[in-house]
């Protein structure tokens, strides 16, 4: 593509590829362009370094990821490489040692603590490999418990909860505690609580990874409805190879380096 | 709204169980402890507050109710004179020794008073009536104290060393804690039993029995059939305890406190709430009880506190991936303090009904078989659910900083 062929669709595009070169690649001055580009995730230079040992260990080593808005990205790569690492570091519930991160526009990095709890709460939905149900809480109600979080109560809560466990088939199991529930079934509670408040990312630590194919697929399949018909950005860090299906784009790690 | 405080609580019912046992304890221990000091001091000033008196005449020296040094019957007409003073009666307080049928002796307090009068003896009356005592060697005692003087009824008939004396009616809440068992009597009879004395008595043991003989004793002797003659009225020189006043109304307390005191040398005269609170603060302050009875309580709050902060901090760690799953999905950290304060709350409430209904039930079961009362007032009620309250969220903050430093990076912790 050159400066003649200036691209419709995308002039954002065509014109940053054309005309310029970027000064430095700090994310305030990448943020408009992402934005423009409908980018959901950003991630520049992202460094990880742990001092939990005798020596501190480098985790992430300058992480590059582009993520676009809707699409299903996934995060694959060997045990310990730092998958869930970056996975914390992306939803902001880790702060990286160096680099940026944005999110849809926002530069998640320079956020205070608290700015940060805001900005989960208002545009993250989460999904757990171990599910982290609340035990003693019917499914109905661990969904409740997300709305009330985000300040739904009453009526309007049940209402909203029966309707989120519905989209993901539980509508006769909404009145069963969690140990009364398959794997599968658990999942999709799980999944219905991180689709409360219509969030616009969702992040998922190995989703399939205590289930079996069948309920695996089932929940593949609902994560991937939910991602085209709600227009999400879902990230999903896996081992499950069948999810690769699914995927418009996967990303290896490996050594604390995406391939 | 799914309560999670609640739920959590309920998640596992034998250990909310021993949670609640233990708090019910504390709360128990705390209640009882303070029910007997409140009790204890409360009994300790019955007879002041069902005195109708509104001042009343001792000796200088008095120390509390029931040791004062005595004073001359002549005070009584001389209070009479002052301006100002509507009635005046005679109150005398003496020891004695009780000898029951068994042969078992018991130091006893022995009230004298006029029971036609209207300053003393207002109690309530379980069985008879106070006119009784005008009969020569008669008292009445509180009900609680029938055991132990081993009396069974209306009537029984025992010794006050060396006088016999029949019981003629019981009251009712009349028996102070501190003090040796209280019988009241006319003020003749109350001087006969008690100045009679003990102190000329020639008390024997034979076989574990005490055998006592008096020259009383020797004429009041089943061998002689006739009647002991009554005792003899009060003259001037005889001594009595205080003077019981009731002022005229409308009469300034203080000034007439005042004016009496000039009047009646070497007296010291005290309103009746000065006369409760001197009592009080002897028995609460002077001897050890109030600090015992307070330890008591204090050691209760801390083994409330140890119990409620050990089964919090362990839920709140069985849940702790919950906790930080609510973190990381936003939740501030006040909707998580809010949770385990809740539960915190749910623990004292429901550790404090039913100890209170414990208490309540053992309160009466210690006046009936006992007369020691736990006094329960709604103003005890209200304060000690005040400290279960506090004593249980208080020891939420250590669970509560334990969430605090939740790293909300465990939640992806397989
Ligand atoms: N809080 C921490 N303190 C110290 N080291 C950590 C911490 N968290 C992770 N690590 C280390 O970082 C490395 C990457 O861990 P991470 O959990 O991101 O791996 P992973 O790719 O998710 O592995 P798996 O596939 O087994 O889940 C590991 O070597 C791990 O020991
Ligand atoms: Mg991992």
């Amino acid at each position: 593509m050159t400066a003649s062929h200036i691209n419709i669709a995308n002039p954002v595009r065509a014109l940053k590829r054309s005309a310029f070169t970027l000064p430095e690649r700090t994310l305030s001055n990448l943020g408009v362009w992402e934005r423009f580009d409908r980018k959901a995730i950003v991630a520049r230079d992202v460094e990880m370094v742990f001092r939990s040992g005798t020596e501190p260990s480098l985790v992430l080593k300058g992480i590059d990821l582009d993520i676009p808005q809707g699409e299903i990205q996934l995060l694959m790569g060997p045990s310990g490489s730092g998958k869930t690492t970056l996975l914390s570091i992306l939803a902001g519930i880790l702060t990286p040692t160096a680099g940026s991160v944005c999110l849809l526009g926002q530069e998640i990095t320079r956020m205070s603590k608290q700015q940060l709890s805001n900005f989960r709460l208002n545009n993250i939905g989460f999904i757990f490999q171990g599910f982290n149900l609340f035990p003693a809480l019917t499914a109905l109600e661990n969904v409740e418990v997300a709305l009330k979080v985000k300040g739904v109560r009453g009526t309007v809560a049940r209402r909203d909860a029966h309707e989120l466990l519905s989209q993901v088939g539980l509508e006769d199991r909404m009145n069963y505690l969690p140990r009364d529930l398959s794997g599968g079934q658990k999942q999709r509670v799980a999944i219905a609580r991180a689709l409360v408040g219509n969030p616009k990312l969702i992040m998922a630590d190995e989703p399939t990874a205590s289930l079996d194919s069948h309920s695996g697929h089932a929940v593949i399949e609902l994560l991937r409805d939910l991602a085209k018909k709600g227009g999400r950005t879902v990230l999903i860090v896996t081992h499950d190879s069948r999810l690769i299906d699914v995927a418009d784009r996967v990303a290896y790690l490996e050594d604390g380096i995406l391939t | 709204m799914a309560s999670i405080a609640r739920k959590n609580l309920f998640e596992d019912i034998p250990r909310f169980i021993v949670a609640q046992a233990g708090i019910m304890f504390a709360v128990s221990l705390v209640t009882i402890q303070l029910g007997i000091l409140d009790g204890f001091s409360r009994s300790t000033t019955r007879l002041i507050e069902q005195s109708d008196a509104d001042l009343w005449v001792s000796s200088q020296e008095m120390l509390h109710l029931e040791v004062t040094l005595p004073i001359p019957l002549e005070r009584l007409l001389q209070t009479r004179q002052v301006n100002g003073v509507e009635r005046a009666e005679a109150l005398i307080s003496r020891s004695g020794v009780w000898l029951d049928s068994a042969g078992h002796i018991v130091p006893v307090k022995v009230w004298g008073f006029n029971p036609g009068g209207r300053l003393f003896g207002n109690w309530r009356m379980s069985q008879g009536s106070l006119s009784s005592l005008q009969e020569p060697y008669t008292f009445i005692t509180d009900r609680s104290n029938l055991g132990a003087l081993d009396l069974k009824q209306v009537s029984d008939v025992g010794k006050i060393v060396p006088l016999q004396a029949k019981l003629v009616g019981l009251s009712e809440d009349t028996q102070s804690m501190a003090s040796s068992t209280s019988l009241f009597a006319s003020l003749e009879n109350a001087n006969a039993f008690g100045g009679s004395g003990s102190g000329n008595l020639n008390c024997t043991i034979q076989a574990g029995q005490v055998e006592c003989l008096s020259p009383l004793t020797r004429s009041t002797s089943p061998s002689s059939s006739e009647p002991p003659p009554p005792p003899r009225n009060l003259s001037l020189e005889d001594s009595i305890s205080y003077v019981l006043v009731q002022a005229k109304p409308d009469q300034d307390l203080s000034e007439l406190k005042k004016r009496l005191e000039s009047a009646l040398p070497n007296t010291r005269v005290h309103t009746k709430a000065e006369m409760v609170e001197i009592t009080h603060t002897y028995w609460r302050k002077r001897t050890g009880v109030g600090f015992i009875l307070g330890l008591g309580a204090t050691v209760g709050v801390i083994v409330g506190m140890v119990v409620v902060s050990q089964i919090l901090y362990s839920s709140v760690s069985d849940h702790i991936k919950e906790f930080g799953t609510l973190k990381a999905m936003g939740a501030s950290d006040w909707v998580v303090y809010g949770v385990i304060t809740e539960q915190a709350l749910w623990m004292a409430v429901l550790g404090y009904v039913p100890s209170m209904a414990l208490c309540l039930g053992l309160g009466a079961w210690t006046v009936a078989t006992k007369g020691i009362v736990i006094l329960i007032t709604p103003g005890t009620a209200i304060a000690i659910l005040g400290v279960t309250v506090i004593m249980c969220v208080g020891s939420a903050l250590f669970a509560i900083q334990k969430v605090t430093h939740v790293d909300p990076a465990i939640v992806f912790k397989a």
